[in-house]
């Protein structure tokens, strides 16, 4: 599904070069859940950047989905997150000026689904998050843990093939947490949805199957789980 | 999408009220002064139109050139009309003359009693005017109603006033200045405000010429209220007809004058906005003064979409994440602009809601100022509409492009992290926005500042006469009487508090002027052509003129003893004045010798220069009473002079102005530019000033962590304010420097206009400067502080 070759991101600094990626290839298959980890400033951030093409790398190619996405263009590459990729954040990322249930419904009108389609698939996330009572809820009226509950609904409202997700658990407390990464595991196991993480906890990363240890910019380690 | 757009759109604003509020203030008021000043400007390019043929019509102008001047009078000569019927066949359909005047109408109930007694604007016309210019007629026609003489047609309004009802009018008569009984044979529509041909009464011309007056085959007079209207051919070219002129010139002038004649066709539409030739509805209103109004209203639109756009720019760092969110949920940079276009949309629609209401109230003092009844009503004038929804359009776009640019452009990844600063969202343009805000707010104040001091100096100038408290009473100048001058001066000279009196033709100041030539001291005939004045001997001491050589006039009917002014002796070249006592001036075909020499006083308004002026005696061209008054005792004085003129006169119908109010008269064009001056610089300071606290107040909350650390490491409340005022006032100062040499090719050009005028020195522009800093650091300081003294931990803590 994801296939990197040498990418390379530095940023130029008085013609010094700041690597933050070096030389990184690998290959993330379909049906993966892939956990990026490493210390701080080691370039997790930025490789799921370029994963989710919010970032150019400097070097290298990238093939998305057997297409080479590594300088897409604007419609093109919307076209991917109408359709293939859905994003979580570790700060939830909610519209602060929408609902629960217009910020599910957000990328659904991006996406131009019909009025009675998007309904129903609004209804059916709701129910299967527990939610369905805070869909008229602003965000700040929620708890950190349900804000991201919201955001990962939003994330599958537009059926995605992969969920990019970044440090999604990192503002949670543990119990809440863990709630989120045992849904992850299940829309990995039950529905098939490629999962890429960024964590920083050791714990989290079990619940994948594989995890990328990143640090200085290099994979240092690709270790499969479980 | 459109709906939820709105809905989120709404949220937004709700959310941040402040600033909303600041947004909707400054573009309500900003939009509210320009529907006025487009309705204004509306109406005044409504003038006569909806005419037939309204591009074939043309008014023959007068024009005379001089060694030393030239000038046009939108009259003509009295046999001009027929002669330019007969001798423009090829080119002309129609050629009218119209000749305006004025008099006494009475009108008789059937027992003979007299029931009306008034004084009205008449004008004289041939038929052949009507079917130039396509006014309604609600009974009669042209060809039949003004062909006879002694027939008058009146407006349906007049004939209300007369008759009661102006079904009932026609078949009537009426009496005309005590001499003619006048038929009624037609009633046209009642002429709109806006219209230069206010018509209440017409009469026809052939009337007119029965009185049998001489000039009526004369070329060489000229009155202004003699004019002539032609109808061009179809199809014929009004070049064509001008080529004609020079020849048409020289067939019938004689070319022995000192000043040559020539003519030319103004344009209908023009005859509103030339001020130099005026019209019969004495309303101009010239087209500069339009553009300068529109330029005014394009400045504080200008200002306040600067507002909005500074706001919405030092906003859209909030904004930021919203924008990251909704690329990666798959928004194309096209659905944000849309989206934010809508936000902006909706802030406009409510100003221009909330403008609408302003207007509204603002819309009597803009009446009164202007003295005209002008309409904001969108049924009666669609295009009111049609300007508002283009108003609404050109600003959403204006203040909202710029931002959903910037906003739109964000880079997801940047975004989402929060890594989108002020500074990156264009700091150095908002910098360079409210650099021209405010050079705009300070050209508009030092404008303002020298109108009111140029009005000011209007105000004080001495004029060379005294123009407080001396009452103008018209009287009649026919041969009846004439008879009972003597009674009446004699009568009013005893009623108390009343200081002296004095019949003449026009006060020393006056809008009514008579140019003539005349030969000083049996020579040739001069180069130039004299003011001329009449008036008894005791215009000076009622006038408080000083005689500066010689002595003033003495008791006599006719011309035998002259006075003129300096200005008549330094053209002539006479350096002792006392020269030119006893020497002849011939004049009007009258000889007289100069008796004495009247210091310089300013004959006409301060635009203009002063004439050389001659001032004899001359019973017949009376036409005025001019009453020196104690001051005190003003009201009671004019109370009891009606009441004598009326026993004294009693056909006829009194009427008076006081010399002061005809003086500021001459100024009414510029107490508008004043009150307008004053009123929209106020406006756009407002605006403008509102602005700069709202940028402020972001300012300070985006460095509230920059101040606390500031704080934490010793800074004092003074430097922090200090700190944060220091790039506005810097701003503003450079503001001044961009508005100065602006604003002075302005106010140069302005006072250009004016002969007298006050000097422009540098205080005005230091004045604005301080104006524009002062209120700057006021309104940056009473944020900054509150900024400054902010809770140090809250601010940490926060992060």
């Amino acid at each position: 599904m994801i296939q990197l070759n040498n990418i390379e991101k530095y940023y130029a600094n008085k013609g010094i070069k700041n690597y933050v990626l070096r030389l990184v290839t690998t290959t993330i298959k379909q049906g993966e859940f892939v956990s990026i980890m490493g210390p701080s400033g080691a370039g997790k951030s930025t490789l799921l950047n370029i994963i989710g093409m919010l970032e150019e790398p400097t070097y290298g190619s990238y093939e998305f989905l057997g297409e080479d996405v590594t300088s897409l263009n604007e419609r093109k590459r919307i076209e991917l997150y109408r359709n293939h990729i859905g994003f979580v954040f570790q700060a939830y990322h909610l519209i602060d000026e929408m609902t629960v249930y217009e910020n599910i419904e957000a990328p659904l009108l991006y996406k131009k689904v019909g009025s009675s389609e998007r309904a129903s698939r609004i209804a059916d996330l709701l129910d299967r998050f527990n939610i369905v009572a805070k869909k008229d809820l602003f965000p700040n009226q929620l708890s950190g843990g349900q804000q991201q509950l919201v955001g990962i609904a939003r994330a599958l409202a537009a059926q995605p093939s992969i969920i990019l997700a970044d440090e999604p658990t990192g503002n949670l407390q543990s119990a809440q947490a863990e709630e989120i990464m045992t849904l992850f595991k299940k829309l990995n196991q039950e529905d098939g949805i490629t999962i890429i993480q960024v964590t920083h906890s050791e714990k989290n990363a079990q619940y994948g199957n594989r995890i990328l240890h990143i640090a200085d910019g290099v994979v240092k380690e690709d270790v499969a789980v479980g | 999408m459109f709906k939820l757009n709105l809905k989120i759109a709404w949220r937004n604003l709700w959310k941040n009220k402040g600033y909303t509020f600041i947004n909707i203030l400054g573009l309500s008021i900003g939009m509210a002064s320009c529907i006025l000043i487009f309705i204004f400007i509306r109406y005044q390019l409504s003038f006569d139109e909806n005419f037939k043929n309204e591009d074939r019509i043309y008014r023959v102008i007068t024009g005379w050139t001089t060694p030393d001047n030239f000038f046009e009078s939108a009259g003509t000569p009295r046999p001009l009309p027929p002669a330019m019927r007969n001798d423009f066949k090829q080119q002309f359909d129609k050629v009218a003359a119209i000749q305006a005047g004025g008099g006494i109408i009475k009108v008789k109930d059937e027992s003979g009693k007299e029931r009306i007694k008034t004084s009205e604007s008449v004008h004289y016309a041939e038929p052949d005017f009507f079917e130039i210019l396509s006014f309604k007629w609600l009974e009669g026609n042209p060809r039949q109603s003004l062909s006879q003489p002694n027939t008058v047609v009146l407006s349906d309004e007049m004939a209300d006033k007369l008759f009661g009802n102006w079904h009932k009018a026609v078949g009537k008569s009426i009496n005309f200045q005590n001499k003619v009984d006048l038929k009624v044979t037609g009633i046209i529509e009642k002429t709109p405000d806006n219209s230069s041909f206010p018509l209440k009464v017409i009469i026809s011309y052939k009337t007119y010429q029965n009185q049998g007056r001489p000039e009526s085959t004369n070329w060489g007079t000229v009155s202004s209220t003699s004019e002539c209207y032609v109808l061009l051919k179809e199809g014929a070219s009004i070049d064509d007809a001008s080529k004609s002129l020079p020849q048409f010139i020289t067939k019938y002038y004689k070319r022995d004058n000192v000043s040559k004649e020539s003519h030319r066709f103004q344009q209908l539409r023009d005859i509103h906005y030339n001020a130099d030739l005026g019209n019969f509805a004495n309303k101009v209103m010239p087209k500069k003064e339009l553009y300068g109004l529109a330029i005014i209203g394009a400045f504080l639109l200008l200002t306040a979409c600067i507002n909005f756009i500074n706001l919405a720019t030092a906003q859209a760092v909030s904004r930021g994440k919203e924008v990251g969110v909704r690329k990666v949920m798959g928004s194309l940079r096209r659905q944000l602009i849309v989206q934010f276009l809508t936000e902006t949309l909706t802030i406009t629609v409510i100003s221009l809601l909330v403008g609408c209401v302003l207007t509204e109230v603002a819309l009597p003092g803009m009446q009164s100022l202007f003295k005209d009844h002008i309409s904001f009503s969108i049924i009666e004038h669609p295009i009111i509409f049609v300007f508002m929804v283009v108003l609404v359009l050109l600003v959403s776009f204006l203040a909202g492009f710029y931002p959903a640019m910037v906003m739109s452009g964000y880079s997801p990844a940047l975004a989402i992290k929060n890594k989108i600063t002020a500074n990156a969202a264009g700091l150095s343009l908002r910098k360079i926005l409210v650099v021209v805000q405010f050079a705009i707010t300070v050209i508009l104040i030092i404008g303002t500042l020298v109108v009111l001091r140029q009005m000011s100096y209007m105000r004080e100038k001495p004029l060379g006469f005294i123009p407080t408290a001396v009452a103008l009473v018209d009287v009649p100048s026919d041969s009846m009487a004439i008879t009972r001058y003597h009674t009446l001066q004699d009568q009013i000279n005893k009623i108390p508090g009343v200081l002296s009196t004095s019949y003449c033709s026009a006060a020393p100041s006056s809008d009514f002027n008579n140019e003539s030539n005349f030969r000083y001291n049996g020579t040739v005939k001069s180069t130039f052509q004299a003011n001329t004045k009449t008036g008894d001997e005791n215009y000076f001491k009622t006038f408080g003129l000083e005689i500066i050589a010689g002595k003033g006039l003495s008791k006599s009917d006719t011309l035998k003893d002259i006075v003129v002014n300096e200005t008549m002796l330094k053209k002539l070249n006479v350096v002792n004045y006392n020269d030119a006592i006893g020497k002849s001036i011939r004049i009007n075909d009258k000889t007289g010798n100069i008796i004495g020499v009247v210091k310089d006083f300013n004959n006409m308004s301060l635009h203009e220069p002063i004439s050389p002026i001659v001032i004899n005696s001359d019973k017949e061209s009376y036409t005025t009473i001019a009453v020196k008054l104690d001051s005190k005792s003003i009201l009671p004085a004019m109370r009891a002079i009606e009441k004598t003129w009326n026993t004294v006169l009693p056909e006829y119908v009194y009427g008076s102005t006081f010399m002061d109010d005809k003086i500021s008269e001459y100024y009414q064009t510029e107490k508008i530019m004043g009150a307008l001056f004053k009123v929209f610089a106020g406006v756009i300071i407002f605006i403008s000033f509102i602005g700069l606290f709202g940028l402020i107040s972001f300012v300070a909350t985006q460095r509230t962590r920059e101040v606390a650390i500031r704080k934490v490491l010793g800074a004092s409340t003074l430097e922090l304010v200090k700190m944060l005022n220091g790039s506005f006032l810097l701003m503003v100062f450079l503001a001044n420097l961009v508005a100065w040499p602006l604003a002075y090719l302005f106010v140069a050009k302005w006072l250009a206009t004016f002969t007298y005028r006050i000097d422009l020195n540098i205080w005005p522009f230091v004045f604005a400067m301080i104006i524009s800093m002062v209120i700057t650091l006021i309104t940056v300081s009473i944020r900054s502080y509150k900024a400054a003294v902010a809770n140090t931990i809250d601010a940490l803590k926060y992060e």
